[in-house]
């Protein structure tokens, strides 16, 4: 995946790195060459008076150290030569100059190596005993080296600092460009799954309202969809319950016909079964989408007593443990919270029903609700069946998940419970009874 | 008992006649707003059964003609819809009850008989299995058998006939026998009740415990 922050940096940081180092480099030749000529000049000047004296005084001055130095430190030689490079006098180690010989005071510099170390050779031209001669002086170049690397050395720690200076500017530019793009990031991140409203492009920077502004487009896309599709769904399982309600009259009056007659008795049991089921899953899927968080209002929250809640559905969970056999008993103390009526009572219908529907016949399911411990109210929902291995109890709060393919269930019931307990900022936990088997489920308000 | 059952759905409508007939009520079907108002004003019924998604005028339009004429017959609505704001407007609109479909027979029964109640000159007595409780006479039988019942014992007893087939909470019978806020405690009733379950053996009723909530009373063995 390819980076802005590197991409600007790459072309950024490259362009000013080669500036800097041609700029150094500029300014390493307009500090080294004047430097060079001025030494250059002094050589030359030194070889001319050389010459001048060796006119005057003779050979002398060629034999005398004093004469050479110049002053700063460096070794000198000299040698005197004729027209036909012969050594004439001074330092034998010291090459004549190549023919022809340089004009009068045009003595041309050349670099050498004299006993192992660099040098810088002037020539001058001069009238020995009548004949033309040349002097050549070499010195050592110790203390232009020296002048070389200050140079370099200031330019180096300069154009570091100065790059590394640039750099970090560039970066921090960067990152504040970037910022918004982050912003944007750290909002979408903060939504929650569900939440398709539109991005707020207050605050963002203009090269980024296109952007917000095809993202909200698309985000208005999928929220229509969602909700075509929430209503089709709905719609769907309204439509069905009608000739569901029917059909579970009609088989009720058959069944009570033909209890006489076991074949019918049996099909027909088979049938009110299957027509149950189809009720149920119609109904999980209404309450399904009730407990979407869109459709979650908050206006809707109204005080409201867990035990009283509780109450309004016992007589169904009596009839449905009746049937199994199950000792359903309750333990209901009042339990006050904020809640929406409708899903608090799909959350209790869903618990109890899982308890009932798990729990063998002859079993024990007991409700209970009340004050919590730390404050707000809890609902507990325990029975003596089998209970669910703490391995797979977050597993079944997953939609459509079902650990025992034995028995009946859509396996919608506890997401519905987790959907619920979530929008009402509760907590829902599983665990299981102080003795024996058996799955406890409790549900703590705030 | 006359019930106007109002219902577009041929099926449902089928159904629901047949098991109304078979608690002994007489039915009469609509099927669509226009013709259940017309019913209503010619022959009332003691109760209606009215579905709320019907063709012509919807089962909220009927029920809100109906009161608009003065008429106080008891509406239990039928709804497929169970979104808050039909239940809310259903109630609002003059209807005495509500039953999201498919609803569990029973619970239909008890409920058309609960609103025919409220609209019945009080019927004094009081029968499931082989109780018979007349309230007018104060006479209790089981079968042929008279029963001896202490004015609490009555009361509880009178209560749950009256809530026969539904689960009602200890509470709900304190306060059903002791509206004055007399003093009567939870464990009371359970001592009259026991009492009753002693004295009702082979009366074809069962009184069953609902373990931390209450009763419920019930034709059978």
């Amino acid at each position: 995946m390819s980076s802005i922050r590197l991409r600007l940096l790459k072309w950024l940081v490259g362009p000013i790195l080669v500036f800097n180092l041609g700029a150094a480099a500029l300014t390493y030749l307009l500090a080294w060459t004047p430097a060079q000529l001025a030494f250059d000049d002094g050589l030359r000047a030194a070889a001319g008076a050389l010459a001048g004296r060796v006119r005057a005084e003779g050979l002398a001055p060629l034999n005398d150290g004093q004469a050479l130095e110049d002053g700063v430190g460096e070794a000198g030689w000299a040698a005197l030569h004729d027209a036909q490079g012969r050594l004439l006098a001074g330092s034998p180690d010291l090459a004549p100059p190549p023919a022809p010989p340089p004009a009068p005071n045009n003595g041309a510099l050349r670099d050498a190596r004299l006993h192992g170390e660099p040098v810088r050779i002037a020539v001058a031209a001069l009238d020995w005993q009548g004949a033309p001669a040349t002097i050549t002086v070499a010195r050592t170049v110790r203390a232009r080296q020296g002048v070389r690397s200050a140079i370099v050395r200031s330019l180096v720690l300069l154009e570091g600092v100065f790059s590394l200076a640039l750099v970090g500017l560039v970066w921090l530019s960067v990152g504040n460009g970037l910022a918004p793009l982050a912003r944007l990031r750290a909002r979408l991140d903060a939504r929650g799954s569900a939440d398709l409203a539109p991005l707020d492009d207050a605050g963002m920077p203009r090269e980024l309202a296109p952007v917000v502004g095809a993202f909200n487009a698309l985000l208005g896309r999928i929220d229509a969809g969602a909700q075509a599709q929430d209503a089709f769904r709905a719609n769907v399982a309204h439509q069905l319950r009608t000739p569901l309600a029917g059909l579970r009259l009609q088989l009720e009056w058959l069944a009570a016909r033909h209890t006489g007659d076991p074949d019918s008795t049996r099909s027909l049991g088979l049938m009110l079964q299957a027509n149950e089921r189809m009720i149920r899953q119609t109904n999980q899927l209404l309450s399904l989408e009730r407990a979407e968080p869109n459709r979650f209002a908050r206006a809707r929250l109204q005080p409201l007593d867990l035990a009283a809640l509780v109450a309004e559905s016992i007589q169904h969970f009596v009839e449905q443990a009746a049937a199994k056999d199950i000792d359903l008993g309750f333990e209901l103390a009042p339990a006050p919270l904020q809640g929406d009526r409708f899903l608090l009572r799909d959350l209790v219908d869903n618990l109890v029903d899982n308890a009932l529907r798990y729990t063998p016949a002859g079993g024990r399911v007991t409700v209970a609700c009340g004050g919590a411990a730390q404050g707000g109210s809890f609902l507990r929902v325990e029975d003596n069946g089998p209970g669910i291995p703490a391995h797979q109890r977050q597993q079944v709060f997953e939609r459509f998940v079902r650990l025992d393919e034995k028995t009946v269930g859509s396996g919608l019931g506890l997401a519905i419970v987790r959907d619920i307990a979530n929008l009402h900022g509760a907590e829902l936990s599983l665990g299981e009874p102080g003795e024996g088997s058996g799955a406890v489920f409790t549900v703590v308000f705030p | 008992m006359h019930i106007l059952l109002v219902e577009d759905d041929a099926v449902l409508a089928d159904g629901l006649t047949r098991t109304l007939q078979a608690q002994g009520m007489q039915v009469e079907i609509a099927r669509d707003g226009l013709q259940a108002d017309a019913l209503l004003q010619r022959n009332p019924p003691m109760v209606t059964v009215l579905d709320i998604g019907l063709p012509g005028i919807d089962g909220f339009e009927v029920v809100r003609r109906l009161r608009a004429r003065g008429d106080a017959t008891p509406v239990l609505l039928l709804t497929a819809r169970d979104a808050v704001e039909d239940r809310v407007r259903g109630l609002e609109t003059g209807a005495d009850d509500y039953l999201v479909k498919p609803f569990a027979t029973p619970e239909l029964v008890a409920r058309i008989r609960a609103l025919a109640r409220r609209n019945a000159p009080k019927s004094t007595v009081l029968a499931l299995g082989n109780i018979l409780l007349d309230t007018g006479a104060r006479r209790a039988r089981v079968g042929e058998r008279a029963l001896e019942l202490s004015v609490r014992e009555w009361a509880v007893l009178e209560y749950l006939l009256q809530h026969a087939g539904r689960v009602v909470s200890k509470q709900q019978i304190v306060d059903a026998i002791a509206p004055w806020g007399e003093d009567l405690t939870l464990n009371a009733v359970e001592v009259y009740v026991s009492r009753l379950r002693l004295k009702l053996d082979g009366a074809g009723v069962a009184l069953r415990t609902i373990r931390g909530f209450g009763y419920l009373l019930e034709a059978g063995a």
